[in-house]
């Protein structure tokens, strides 16, 4: 039972999500809308856990004195100030959004703007035409890269990277996206029929 | 026949060359910088055509009629801010000033604060009511199942909205509830969001969608432009800077464009001159080792 309940009841689900694309049967589209509901309580939840498990991991490291536990007393410290704030002066006013606008935002836009420095540093590093691959590889990157910005445009190469980003781009990438459409189908029907246990956890 | 070289010595000139290959990082960083920073301080005013793309997303939004309904969504957080910022703004400008009605969310926990920001400087702008020209519903989580469900209900979706106030009671959301009842779907995108939104609201509702993307994402999200899945979409600062191009507003796209085609510059260059070095350190060690070979013999 404890392996054939679960099985089971992805198998209610799961069927019942497929049917609901082709009946407008009223009572199918309530239990759907049922479980749209219930996935984002589940989700939500799954929040709350990776809450207390990033609380329990840094306290853990916290109490133990390890390497670094004085970053794990500043997460710990922000995790509870912005909830603590959120709580107390809602989420639209006080602390909360101030914290978001001149800590949270500056910090987020900071690291991302250091990938500039690290792609331009790694490209002159690792880029190399090492053979006809990577040398075909490189000069389409350095067309679309020109060719995406007023520079490129002036000499003409936006042109050249519109084309590869319309037939050798798009030929990849469509066949990657219906390799990963047939692949989602096939794991789902096989999750579905109950051939497909890995979720169930070890032994399953 | 040529005097065979001395053993392990490359030839001067190909070392010379090979120390282009080795550069210090430190330089590269200084050199980036300066990239960006120079042409912000002094900028190069270079021209800024349109693409297609752009000028079908501009198209989406420029048939809209005065009263129209437009869901807009915030799906990135402040590391993209940069990117996608200035498009969310122009975006919000046109559409209010067209007196299109915007229903705004996010699909990310760090999104309302930016389409706070965001919503508010352009409303003001227009002088746009809250809850009769727009609304911000908020963050909610599960984007699939929150775009599948706003194609039943919105209202059932976002019981209340950002501030807490109850759906039913905004005069806007009184209106309209389903994306039956919506003009237009924007998403202003960072992830694979966009493909989402097709997926969900477009295939399963037919929606109609247009995207603003980070580069990078953008493209990944030709294949639903080419199939008229996407009506239009912008890619990075360069989509954004064309669209402001396009509603006669310069703003931060326009102002970054500058920066952006030296950075760019630069990159092909480091790129250039690394394999200029590469080759070269290619050669003399070849040519040291035909060296070794003949001094054995």
């Amino acid at each position: 039972m404890k392996r054939t309940g679960p099985v089971l009841l992805g198998f209610v689900i799961g069927m019942l999500m497929l049917v609901q694309h082709f009946t407008p049967d009223r009572w199918i589209a309530e239990r759907y809308n049922n479980i749209l509901d219930w996935k984002q309580v589940v989700f939500g939840l799954t929040l709350i856990l990776g809450v207390v498990s990033l609380f329990l991991y840094h306290w853990r490291r916290i109490a133990r004195r390890e390497e670094g536990w004085r970053y794990s007393l500043l997460t710990v410290g922000g995790l509870a100030f912005m909830i603590g704030a959120a709580i107390l002066f809602t989420p639209s006013r006080g602390p909360y959004p101030w914290m978001f606008e001149h800590v949270q935002a500056p910090m987020q836009s900071t690291l991302f703007a250091l990938l500039a420095f690290y792609v331009a540093s790694a490209s002159y590093r690792a880029f190399r035409a090492r053979n006809l691959h990577a040398a075909l590889l490189l000069s389409a990157g350095v067309i679309v890269m020109l060719g995406r910005v007023p520079l490129g445009e002036a000499i003409g190469l936006n042109h050249i990277s519109t084309w590869i980003l319309d037939y050798p781009n798009l030929a990849a990438k469509r066949g990657v996206m219906i390799g990963v459409g047939l692949g989602m189908t096939a794991t789902a029907i096989k999750i579905i029929l109950g051939i497909e246990r890995t979720y169930l956890g070890r032994g399953a | 026949m040529p005097a065979p070289l001395a053993a392990g010595r490359p030839p001067r000139r190909a070392g010379r060359l090979a120390a282009l290959g080795r550069v210090d990082r430190r330089w590269i960083f200084l050199l980036v910088g300066a990239s960006v920073a120079l042409p912000l301080l002094r900028p190069l005013h270079l021209p800024i055509g349109t693409s297609r793309e752009a000028r079908a997303y501009h198209a989406e939004v420029e048939r809209l009629q005065p009263g129209d309904e437009m869901i807009f969504s915030f799906d990135y957080e402040p590391d993209t801010m940069a990117e996608l910022d200035p498009m969310s703004l122009a975006t919000l400008r046109h559409a209010f000033s067209r007196g299109v009605r915007v229903i705004a969310l996010t699909n990310y926990a760090g999104g309302p604060g930016i389409a706070l920001r965001i919503l508010g400087q352009a409303a003001s702008e227009h002088e746009r009511q809250y809850g009769r020209d727009y609304v911000f519903l908020g963050y909610n989580p599960d984007y699939s199942a929150t775009m599948l469900r706003m194609g039943e209900s919105i209202r059932s979706t976002f019981p209340t909205d950002h501030f807490g106030t109850p759906s039913a009671e905004l005069p806007l959301l009184r209106e309209v509830d389903r994306y039956a009842d919506i003009e237009l779907l924007v998403t202003v995108t960072a992830s694979a969001l966009a493909e989402y939104w097709v997926i969900w609201a477009g295939g399963r509702f037919g929606q109609r969608i247009v995207a603003g993307n980070t580069a990078i994402q953008a493209v990944l999200i030709y294949p639903y432009y080419q199939t008229g899945q996407l009506a239009g979409f912008l890619g990075g600062l360069k989509g954004a800077a064309e669209y402001e191009r396009l509603i006669g507003r310069d703003g931060a796209g326009v102002r970054g464009m500058d920066a952006q085609s030296v950075a760019h510059l630069l990159i092909v260059c480091f790129i250039v001159l690394g394999n200029i070095g590469y080759f070269a350190q290619r050669r003399s060690a070849r040519a040291a080792g035909d060296a070794a070979r003949d001094g054995e013999a």
